[in-house]
């Protein structure tokens, strides 16, 4: 479902709502529900649509942002998040893994991983209290490679002023 | 400019203090038990804040409270004491929408957002919007609309019963080291207009015995009680007690007689309250 209101242009690509309906079906058989503006995707909240439409002013985003169409669909820590609570395709990791992997250690290797689970190659990465800290690529067995962690929230925040207030 | 004769003339001063870091746990993610506890295995001793709901002194740490995967988990946001005061003044509820008007970075967004059925943050600047969606992201709320939107033109259909207005201030000398140096009258003035700019039109969106909070972490008159009593001058409001840290806010600053209901204002002098110096409002509309 679009969301809409004079300011902001919206429009539905197909190829885009594949794209992220390939990667959830990587981790779930769960649907999860999505609205799309322009290219990004955000968790369907249908109190904010109707709010929205009331606003007159140009919407950034409107709930949870689940990702964005750039060459590939690349997903949000919070969609990764989501994910991790039906998804079985999951590595676990030890205590200095979850460390260096949000640090942004590109490879992991045995000592950094307790235990994996699951077929698939791209797997959401746990920590001991199997939350979620971003996904990686199996490389094999005993290692593996970051594809995003939730460090990056520190290094964008890096990137723009931080305030305490 | 000499602040010292200033801020004496205001019946406060201009010492320094050495200003705790505090946190605010974001509670739609973890108990505050449960952090306590998370954190205290990895060497970060909280206390809780006298005055706040759910807000954390760190009192001892041996590492940096940014990087812990706590908080990258979204668990809590380093929010300094007194700028934790405004949100909660509002007294929301899953029932309200909120009207954010000077969003970025985000840190009462969220904590309004813990609370609320909606907010609507208005941010025009896209720099500091970028702190603000990541830490919407990070605390994972999924009831917060952002905006590009300058507060002083926004013209929505509907009207709201809560507002937040941390209007954009000349900020104070325990934040940012040189500030005396850097300060002048004539910006507080000009900041001023900026603020009764926003101000008046977000009045104009407040439904009939709907709230406004007016802070700013500013500790010139100029931009606090003078403010407030043009408002109480050329709009259809009143003032509400309110009950939290610090003085009541000056009713005749160098000399000027404000309008007789400013005492109910709060004013947080830092070397008294221990926070940066700050200023509040609650505003009701007839």
């Amino acid at each position: 479902m679009a969301l809409q209101n004079k300011y902001s242009r919206v429009f539905h690509s197909k190829i885009g709502e594949k794209m992220i309906n390939n990667f959830i079906a990587k981790f779930t058989k769960e649907k999860i529900p999505f609205i799309k503006v322009k290219i990004k995707y955000f968790l369907e909240n249908k109190e904010l649509e109707e709010i929205s439409k009331q606003l007159n002013c140009k919407i950034i985003s409107a709930s949870l942002f689940l990702g964005e169409e750039e060459e590939t669909f690349k997903p949000s820590l919070a969609l990764l998040e989501i994910l991790s609570k039906t998804s079985k395709e999951k590595v676990f990791l030890t205590d200095i893994g979850e460390i260096d992997f949000i640090y942004g250690r590109k490879k992991l290797s045995k000592r950094h991983i307790k235990s994996m689970q699951g077929k698939n190659r791209r797997k959401l990465v746990q920590n001991e209290y199997d939350e979620n800290l971003g996904y990686c690529k199996v490389v094999d067995e005993i290692n593996i490679k970051n594809i995003l962690d939730c460090g990056d929230f520190l290094r964008r925040e890096k990137k723009s002023k931080t305030c305490i207030n | 400019m000499e602040f010292t004769k200033r801020y004496e003339q205001l019946n406060g001063k201009s010492q320094r203090i050495d200003l705790l870091t505090s946190i605010r746990v974001n509670t739609t993610k973890i108990s505050a038990k449960k952090l306590i506890e998370r954190l205290e295995k990895k060497g970060v001793t909280l206390g809780k804040v006298p005055f706040l709901e759910n807000g954390y002194y760190i009192e001892k740490s041996k590492v940096s409270i940014s990087a812990l995967p706590e908080h990258l988990l979204g668990y809590y946001y380093i929010q300094e004491a007194a700028s934790q005061i405004p949100a909660e003044l509002l007294n929301i509820t899953k029932k309200d929408i909120v009207l954010d008007c000077c969003a970025a970075p985000g840190s009462k967004t969220t904590q309004l957002a813990e609370k609320a059925k909606a907010v609507i943050a208005l941010e025009p600047n896209e720099k500091r919007r970028v702190a603000l969606l990541n830490n919407i992201e990070r605390l994972g709320l999924k009831n917060v609309i952002v905006c590009d939107q300058d507060a002083r033109t926004f013209k929505p259909k509907i009207k709201f019963n809560k507002i937040l207005v941390d209007a954009p201030c000349s900020g104070n000398y325990v934040l940012e080291k040189g500030w005396f140096k850097k300060q002048s009258i004539k910006n507080f003035k000009t900041r001023a207009e900026l603020q009764k700019q926003i101000l008046e039109n977000m009045i104009n969106l407040l439904n009939k015995n709907g709230q406004l909070i007016y802070s700013t972490c500013s500790l010139e008159p100029e931009e606090d009680e003078m403010v407030i009593d043009w408002a109480l001058e050329n709009f259809e409001i009143k003032l509400e007690e309110i009950k939290t840290i610090g003085d009541k806010g000056i009713i005749n600053p160098f000399g000027i007689r404000l309008n007789n209901e400013i005492p109910k204002t709060k004013r947080l002098w830092p070397y008294k309250t221990n926070t940066q110096g700050f200023f509040i409002a609650k505003l009701v509309k007839k």
